[in-house]
């Protein structure tokens, strides 16, 4: 199944063919013809450590579209989508090399940056749902409550509208004080969705948000998804081609730690240019 | 192989199981698990045996108990008793009132008392330096037939060790001046044969003895109230001294008696067990020749009795007096001691006076003979306010105190252990450097190597000290408790059990804290909080089960400590007094397993002591018990459910 061996050689001619011009222009001309992203990345190179995790990562994302990122495992895809509101200082060595991320025109990884208030710029969803051992309320005004919030309407207006958002609402307004762990796996997603959401966030990280759900609750969160793009920025990693086919507007494949062809998602799945991208899509390895 | 009876084939065969030896399997991997089961087993058995000893040395204790105590009420102890309690307050109020009277004494005279030791202190000293000098002049002198220019020669000596000897000894700061300058005159004036007082000392001792009798004047109608006060009992103590000793001398024949008692059913026993006709009647003989006779409670106590009416006549003189008396101490005492004391006093009197009359309608409701049920002697073992044993009067097994003690200590240790161990595993685990971590843990860790013994040494000699001289400062004095009257007290203890507790509770409430997921503080963080957001608002709450049952051990371990409580608490067996709040634990006071490491090895096997140790050992073991089963509970209650 993995034959990434033969490619060896040909990985050079792609890196080569990496030039951040090269990908900025695919990029521009076929997904915001030219316009400034909402989340540009600038020659990012990114380290555990000594080990370098990614390469020369150039891209723009566009502001209320669904960006996907595909590739195999250990691709770099989820540290990138990390890197966005700086989650990954929380693992020791983790730092970014050389490069800029750039959200609304202010580089993420300037000294006067404080991730605090970044982080409620950017929300995030993780991969297994995580939510805290409160009440399905307090879990929605967690965000709230730490920014300093506290009158009681402002709490209720915000949860009901994250819930409504998160379409989990109707199904658990009667319930809002009952432990958020009672809630199906499904809906305890779409719960930490609603609690990320609940902050008023621009942008929305996913991380393989449907890889723990079942095929229904899949389907629900990516019909959310999709509704969801309509007031925030989504950004989500999956695993899942037909996913990425399904909800984003534009997919990036990356391999190796390298982003190798961003586009839209039609181009990508109907005629890649790059070969890498191609095969991956084939299901030629993974 | 070939007949098969089974009718198995050949390539079956070792489908089946080998035959075993004796029904028990013998191979190696049976081996290896009946060896696990066995310590299992062997673990539980001890455990078993264990319990099973406690409860057989205990068993005893309470038909024993309730025999002392119905010896207590038909002897008539119990009836004397009940004027024991008046004539015990009314000492406790006269000590009260003379401690008022001597804070009141000391304004006047205690600084030419002060000044007059300081000078006796220094003039010791002078002479035990210069002894070498006066030991020879003395013996010249002595002798007699010593030419006058060799004793000149001696005293001049003398004279000069004593200068010496005054250079290097700094004057008191007493003092002044030229109070100082007849000191020095004085002291070097001293010589062997010279044996009136020097001036200049012998005016210090005037002044004192002068100011003294000044503030007996002065405080004379003080004096004779005190007096008056004191006297007031002296007829009630007689009588009840009287009926004291009538009651004992029925006690002890009613103590004799029992041991003959059993001595005869020994024999009787032995004789059923003896195998040749000769011994039996031998033994038989002996028993027959123990002499029981039914002691006669009923005389002694008709005689005991009749003591009432002069008891209840000698009530109103000493109410009279006693309240004349205290119309005779002052109103306005000038000390804040003695007015405290005084006020104490004050208070308490009208209720001493309701006691006296209660106690006469307790006699007169009292009955000798009313038997008592035997779960009366548990609940006096277990609600008992007294521990008295090895006393002449009557023996008490009251658990109370002991158990009063045990708690105040465990609570004082834990209030002060939770927050450190707690704050200092919230540190560890979520602020500190993996460096940082590799300093903190076993340090901490490393506190549990210290001997308890050697705890023990550390709160006598520092800690003690320290605490006495810290409740001195003057701005500390609004704490309950200041200033501290005895260097070994519970506070002490728990100071010294909570540094015995902090690692067990550290290490388990920095598992609990490592044990949440780091899901929580990934999402948290995701959303925007700070560190310290996180972890008071999701990792804390997430390892309340832990940090609980984490108390709860610690708990366990702090009842159980037997030696620093045994060196450190002070081991007075009283409930503490709770007047001062929250201050009584600056009291001293013994505890459950202090008492036993205590008085097991004094007291003889078998005895109601012996026995009643054994039940406060039984009272532990619940304890511990009970705790492990409430930490087991808590720690379901809060677990985190599982996702």
């Amino acid at each position: 199944m993995v034959t990434a061996a033969p490619y060896e050689p040909k990985k050079k001619q792609i890196v080569d063919h990496l030039a951040p011009t090269a990908v900025d222009k695919t990029f521009n001309s076929k997904a915001t013809a030219g316009e400034e992203g909402m989340i540009s990345v600038r020659d990012m190179d990114f380290n555990y450590g000594a080990k370098r995790a990614l390469h020369h990562i150039q891209m723009e994302i566009p502001s209320k579209q669904v960006t996907a990122f595909i590739g195999p495992s250990g691709c770099g895809k989820s540290t990138l989508l990390r890197c966005f509101n700086r989650i990954n200082d929380r693992i020791q060595g983790a730092h970014i090399a050389s490069g800029q991320v750039i959200i609304k025109g202010k580089n993420i990884y300037d000294k006067d940056v404080d991730t605090t208030s970044l982080r409620r710029q950017v929300g995030m969803v993780f991969q297994k749902y995580n939510p805290f051992p409160k009440s399905i309320y307090e879990n929605v005004v967690y965000g709230l409550r730490i920014s300093g919030v506290k009158k009681k309407a402002d709490l209720n207006d915000a949860c009901e509208y994250a819930l409504k958002s998160a379409a989990l609402w109707d199904e658990c307004k009667d319930r809002l004080k009952q432990n958020a762990f009672g809630l199906s796996g499904g809906q305890m997603q779409r719960l930490c969705i609603a609690r990320a959401i609940a902050v008023k966030p621009d942008i929305l990280l996913m991380d393989e948000p449907c890889s723990a759900l079942d095929p229904i609750a899949t389907l629900k969160v990516e019909e959310l998804i999709l509704q969801l793009k309509e007031q925030f920025t989504v950004v989500i990693v999956t695993h899942n081609m037909q996913q990425a086919r399904r909800v984003a507007d534009l997919t990036a494949f990356m391999y190796l730690g390298e982003l190798i062809e961003f586009a839209d998602t039609l181009t990508i799945f109907s005629n890649p240019q790059q070969l890498k991208t191609e095969e991956y899509i084939r299901g030629q390895f993974s | 192989m070939n007949d098969n009876p089974n009718g198995i084939s050949e390539d079956m065969q070792a489908l089946l199981k080998k035959p075993g030896l004796l029904g028990v399997r013998v191979d190696r991997q049976s081996l290896i698990k009946h060896f696990f089961n066995g310590c299992a087993g062997i673990t539980i058995i001890t455990l078993f045996l264990i319990m099973w000893s406690l409860l057989r040395e205990s068993t005893g204790f309470l038909p024993t108990y309730r025999w002392e105590l119905s010896v207590y009420r038909q002897a008539g102890l119990e009836y004397a008793d009940f004027i024991e309690k008046p004539l015990s307050e009314h000492l406790a109020l006269h000590s009260k009132l003379n401690r008022a009277f001597n804070a009141e004494l000391n304004t006047i005279s205690r600084e030419s008392k002060l000044r007059r030791d300081a000078a006796f202190l220094i003039k010791q000293q002078i002479e035990e330096k210069t002894v070498l000098q006066r030991e020879p002049l003395q013996e010249a002198l002595d002798a007699g037939n010593t030419p006058p220019e060799k004793i000149t020669a001696l005293r001049k000596t003398l004279t000069e060790a004593t200068a010496a000897a005054l250079g290097s000894e700094p004057l008191p700061k007493l003092f002044n001046e030229s109070e100082k300058k007849s000191l020095t005159a004085d002291l070097l004036g001293l010589q062997p044969d010279v044996t009136d007082m020097p001036p200049f000392i012998k005016s210090l001792m005037d002044k004192f003895i002068e100011q003294d009798k000044a503030g007996k004047e002065k405080y004379a109608a003080f004096i004779s109230a005190l007096d008056a006060f004191e006297e007031a009992s002296e007829p009630i103590t007689e009588l009840h001294d009287g009926m004291k000793e009538q009651v004992l001398e029925v006690k002890k024949a009613a103590t004799q008696q029992h041991m003959a008692e059993d001595a005869k059913f020994k024999l009787l026993e032995a004789a059923r067990a003896a195998k040749t006709a000769e011994k039996r009647e031998g033994f038989e003989k002996d028993a027959a020749q123990t002499d029981i006779n039914p002691i006669d409670y009923k005389t002694n106590i008709d005689s005991l009795i009749t003591k009432l009416p002069e008891y209840e006549s000698l009530i109103p003189a000493y109410k009279d007096a006693v309240s004349k008396a205290m119309e005779g101490i002052p109103q306005k005492a000038d000390t804040h001691e003695a007015r405290e004391l005084i006020d104490q006093v004050r208070k308490s009197f009208p209720k001493h006076l309701a006691h006296v009359d209660e106690s006469v309608d307790h006699m007169k409701a009292w009955q000798w003979d009313k038997p008592i049920p035997l779960f009366r002697a548990l609940t006096a073992f277990l609600f008992g306010g007294d521990w008295i044993t090895n006393s002449s009067w009557q023996d008490f097994y009251g658990v109370i105190p002991l158990f009063t003690g045990s708690l105040l200590i465990a609570i004082t240790a834990l209030l002060i252990a939770l927050p450190f161990s707690v704050a200092a595993a919230i540190y560890t685990n979520q602020f500190a450097s993996p460096r940082e971590q590799e300093i903190i843990k076993p340090f901490i860790e490393f506190i549990q190597a210290i001997p308890s013994v050697v705890l023990g040494f550390i709160g006598i000699s520092v800690l003690g000290d320290l605490i006495k001289e810290t409740s001195n400062i003057p701005w500390l004095q609004w704490i309950p408790g200041f200033p501290v009257q005895e260097r070994l007290n519970m506070f002490n203890a728990g100071l010294l059990l909570a540094l015995m507790a902090i690692p067990t509770m550290f290490s388990l409430a920095e598992d609990a804290l490592q044990n949440v997921p780091r899901a929580f503080s990934e999402a948290s963080e995701a959303l925007g909080a700070t560190k310290l957001q996180t972890v008071f608002r999701v990792i804390f709450p997430a390892s309340i089960s832990g940090v609980f049952a984490a108390m709860l051990l610690g708990l366990g371990r702090i009842i159980g400590e037997t030696m620093v409580v045994l060196l450190v608490a002070g081991n007075r067996i009283a409930i503490p007094d709770f007047s001062d709040g929250i201050g009584a634990v600056f009291q001293p006071a013994h505890t459950l397993t202090g008492i036993i490491a205590q008085e097991l090895g004094e007291v003889s096997r078998g005895s109601a002591h012996w026995q009643a140790l054994f039940m406060v050992g039984i009272l532990l073991f619940f304890i511990s018990l009970l705790i492990n089963f409430l930490s087991r509970k808590v720690v379901k209650r809060f677990q985190l459910p599982k996702i």
